[in-house]
C-alpha cells in the first residue's frame, strides 16, 4: 500500500501486466487498448458506468474470456484462454463474482474445500482444518455446515471469499462482490475485503462502492467507453479529477445525500 | 373369476418379462441418451447437428415403425436373425434414448453459466467441473422427466407382442384366446391395464422419492 504508482520509478516486476488489450464480442468492442500494471500487495479499485467492460476484464484476467489484441501477463506468465496452461494459472487466482456463485448441491465446508482437495490434493482432514481457518477469517465458522440456500446474500458472499482464499491466490478479483447484497450485510463483506487488503491481499476490485474505494484502494482506475480514462491514487480522483468524465461520474455517485 | 387365478402365474411371469425388456432398454437409453444429450450440448457446431439429427428422428418415428423395421428391415439388409427381445430391446432403446437424449440436454442447460465459471476459476479441469459441479446438479433436474421416459418406455414395450415376444400384454392377449366364450375373456383386459397402472404409479412415486432425497434447496 506503500507505493505511489505515479512517482515509482524502479519497482519489482509487476503481478499483472496488461499491455495494450482489446477484447471484441464480433464486431462489438467492448474495452480497446487498456494498460496498467499491479504490483504485489496493491489494492487497485476499478470504478465507472455499468456497461463499460469492467466485468469483463477480470473475465480476460483469468481467461474465462479471450481477447483480441495485446497482452495480458501475470506472475511472468502470458494468459491465453485456450492454452491449457490457464487452469494452472486460475489456481493463483482468486475470482468473487457479484452472483456469488456457490455450488447449491454442496454445503458451506464442501464449496471451500473442494478445489484444494481436487485442485492441490489435499487430504479432506487438511483440507477441512484450513476451511475452518477460512471460515474464522469471514466470521462464518457457526455455518460451515449449512447449505448456501439456508444462507443470506451476505453470508453467501463472504462463504465465496472463503473459497476463493483457501487456495492462497497471488491476486483476488472482486466482480462487483456487494452489488447482489441487501444494504445492511454490504458492510459485513466491505470488512472482510478490508481485512483481506491489510493483510497484503493483491487485489483487483470491480465496485460502486466509492467509499471503500477511497479508504482501502491503493489506486483507482476510472474506465468508461471500453477504455481507461484515469488513473490514480483514489483520493486524487474523487476530489481533484483531472478530466472532465472523471468528474462528471464522480459528481453522479457522490451525490450528497 | 376363477380361471384367471388359474393364470395368475403366467401373468406373473408377463409382468416380469414386461419390467425386465423395459428395465433393459431404459439403461440403453439412458447410457446412449446421455452421450446424445452431452453432443447436443457441444461446442462442435457438427457433433450438435449430427446428435439432433438423431434425436428428432427417433423420437418422431412411432415405435411400432422403429421395431418393424429392427425387427424385419434389419434382418433383410444383414441377414442376421434377431430374437424378438433383442429387436424389441433396440427399437425401445432408440426411442428411448431419444427421449432420454432431451432430458440430459434440459438438465446440463439447466445449470446455470455462472458454477462452471466459479469451478473453473478454482483452477479445476474441464473435466472436474462437470463431473463435481455440473452432472451432481443436472441429474436432480433429470430425474423427474426421466421416470416419465422410463413409464412410455414400460408401455411402449407392450408393443414388442406384435412381433410375438410374449410379455405382459402378450401374456394377457393370449390368456384371453384361450379362455374365449368365458367371463373372463373382457375382464382379463381389466386385470392387465390394472397391473400396468399399479407398476407405473410405483415407479412414478420411486421417482419421487428420489426427488425428494436428492432436493438441497429447501
Amino acid at each position: 500500500m506503500s507505493t505511489e504508482p505515479g512517482l515509482s520509478v524502479i519497482q519489482t516486476d509487476p503481478i499483472l501486466r496488461v499491455d495494450s488489450v482489446t477484447k471484441s464480442f464480433g464486431k462489438k468492442i467492448i474495452f480497446n487498448n487498456i494498460s496498467f500494471n499491479v504490483q504485489a500487495g496493491q489494492v487497485v479499485v476499478i470504478v465507472g458506468p455499468s456497461g463499460t467492460g469492467k466485468s469483463t476484464f477480470l473475465r480476460c484476467v483469468n481467461g474465462l474470456e479471450d481477447i483480441q489484441s495485446g497482452r495480458i501477463v501475470f506472475e511472468g506468465d502470458i494468459v491465453n484462454a485456450h492454452s491449457k496452461n490457464i487452469v494452472s494459472l486460475r489456481k493463483r487466482i482468486g475470482m468473487i463474482f457479484q452472483n456469488f456463485n456457490l455450488y447449491p448441491h454442496l454445503t458451506a465446508l464442501e464449496n471451500v474445500t473442494l478445489a484444494p482437495m481436487k485442485v492441490l490434493g489435499e487430504s479432506r482432514k487438511l483440507a477441512d482444518e484450513r476451511a475452518m481457518d477460512m471460515f474464522r477469517k469471514v466470521r462464518l465458522e457457526h455455518r460451515a455446515s449449512a447449505y448456501p440456500s439456508q444462507l443470506s446474500g451476505g453470508e453467501q458472499q463472504r462463504v465465496a471469499i472463503a473459497r476463493a482464499l483457501a487456495m492462497n491466490p497471488s491476486l483476488m478479483m472482486f466482480d462487483e462482490p456487494t452489488s447482489a447484497l441487501d444494504p445492511e450485510t454490504v458492510g459485513d463483506v466491505l470488512a472482510i475485503m478490508e481485512e483481506l487488503a491489510r493483510d497484503g491481499r493483491t487485489m483487483l476490485v470491480v465496485t460502486h462502492e466509492m467509499g471503500f474505494a477511497d479508504h482501502v484502494g491503493d489506486r483507482m482506475i476510472f474506465m468508461d467507453g471500453g477504455t481507461i480514462i484515469e488513473d490514480g491514487p483514489p483520493s486524487e480522483l474523487l476530489k481533484n479529477p483531472k478530466e472532465k468524465r472523471t468528474q462528471q461520474f464522480v459528481n453522479s455517485v457522490l451525490r450528497p445525500n | 373369476m376363477v380361471i384367471l387365478i388359474d393364470y395368475s402365474f403366467l401373468l406373473i411371469r408377463g409382468l416380469g418379462i414386461t419390467l425386465w425388456i423395459s428395465w433393459v432398454a431404459l439403461l440403453l437409453a439412458a447410457l446412449i441418451g446421455a452421450l446424445i444429450g452431452l453432443g447436443r450440448t457441444s461446442k462442435r457446431w457438427s457433433i450438435r447437428f449430427l446428435t439432433g439429427v438423431y434425436a428428432e428422428f427417433f423420437r418422431s418415428i412411432p415405435v411400432l415403425v422403429t421395431l418393424f423395421f429392427v425387427y424385419y428391415g434389419l434382418t433383410l439388409l444383414t441377414g442376421i436373425n434377431l430374437s424378438t427381445f433383442v429387436a424389441a430391446t433396440i427399437a425401445l432403446a432408440l426411442e428411448g434414448s431419444a427421449m432420454m437424449s432431451e432430458v440430459v440436454r434440459g438438465g446440463l442447460q439447466s445449470i446455470a453459466k455462472g458454477q462452471r465459471e466459479a469451478a473453473l476459476s478454482t483452477g479445476m479441469k474441464a473435466w472436474q467441473v462437470e463431473l463435481f459441479i455440473v452432472w451432481p446438479q443436472a441429474i436432480r433436474v433429470m430425474i423427474p422427466p426421466a421416470v416419465g421416459v422410463y413409464v412410455s418406455t414400460l408401455k411402449a414395450s407392450s408393443l414388442a407382442s406384435v412381433i410375438g415376444y410374449v410379455e405382459l400384454t402378450k401374456t394377457g392377449l393370449l390368456i384371453r384366446e384361450s379362455v374365449r366364450g368365458h367371463s373372463g375373456s373382457l375382464l382379463i383386459l381389466v386385470v392387465i391395464a390394472t397391473i400396468y397402472v399399479i407398476i407405473n404409479f410405483a415407479i412414478s412415486r420411486l421417482g419421487a422419492m428420489l426427488e425428494e432425497r436428492n432436493n438441497f434447496v429447501n
